[in-house]
């Protein structure tokens, strides 16, 4: 880890494209400044960490877990009528075959 | 020119025959995830309308998948999205132990459809959850 000190006011440079402005320091909060291009996204490191345990927790789910807890959430889903704006159906999503109907 | 066909062997729905139409190409993968860049979007008859996101790398992967509308029907994902031609869905997470369903409001997934790739963005606003539960209210 590079450290360096910085006064309020004073900025950093990561590559070309990104500054980070020390703002303000208060009570133990620092407030820091950062221009970044879109094409790099900048998060609190405690929100990408559990966006991560999230995703990695969500993979592991197996289809009679979710059919349990659909049941327990009843009939929400089936009774959803809002077309505009749920998702358009998506053509390319491969539907389970029964095997019966491949024979 | 014909179209490639794959196989794959998956965790919740055994064998399935995939075709190129079908894969989306996540090109930074998903976080925690950045070495898995094809994807295909299954629709299984029981769990309509969840979709599963299941890897072409690892077959054994898949994310169980929703329309955040299905969840709060005024979801804003704001500027950054085009709705005409980008599809959003969130994550689903199952907590076992208190039996709930919670959805990832705040980094949804988006689907191309023009261009079959998919990537995953954590919304800048603080207005939506990771962690939105969903219930029957």
């Amino acid at each position: 880890m590079l450290v360096l000190s910085r006064k309020i006011g004073e900025v950093v440079t990561v590559g070309s494209s990104v500054k980070v402005t020390v703002l303000s320091f208060d009570r133990g909060i620092v407030r820091l400044g950062i221009e970044a291009p879109k094409s790099i996204p900048v998060h609190r490191k405690e929100v990408y960490d559990k966006i991560i345990e999230l995703n990695r927790q969500a993979s592991k789910t197996d289809l009679s877990s979710l059919k349990t807890a659909m049941s327990k959430v009843g009939l929400k889903f089936r009774n959803q009528v809002n077309e505009g704006k749920v998702a358009p159906s998506l053509k390319f999503s491969v539907k389970k075959q029964n095997i019966e109907e491949e024979k | 020119m014909p179209n490639r066909k794959i196989e794959i062997t998956t965790l919740q729905f055994g064998d399935l025959e995939v075709g190129e139409e079908h894969i989306f190409n996540f090109e930074q993968g998903l976080l925690g995830f950045d070495d898995l860049h094809e994807f295909v979007l299954v629709s299984e008859e029981e769990t309509i309308p969840f979709k599963w996101l299941i890897s072409l790398e690892e077959p054994e992967i898949g994310f169980p998948l929703l329309s955040p509308w299905h969840i709060d029907l005024s979801y804003e994902p704001g500027r950054d999205f085009n709705l005409d031609r980008e599809v959003l869905m969130v994550v689903i997470t199952l907590e076992d132990e208190k039996g709930l369903m919670t959805a990832n409001m705040k980094a949804p997934i988006i689907f191309d459809i023009e261009k079959q790739t998919g990537r995953q963005v954590i919304m800048t606003s603080d207005r939506y959850s990771t962690n939105q539960v969903i219930s029957t209210k």
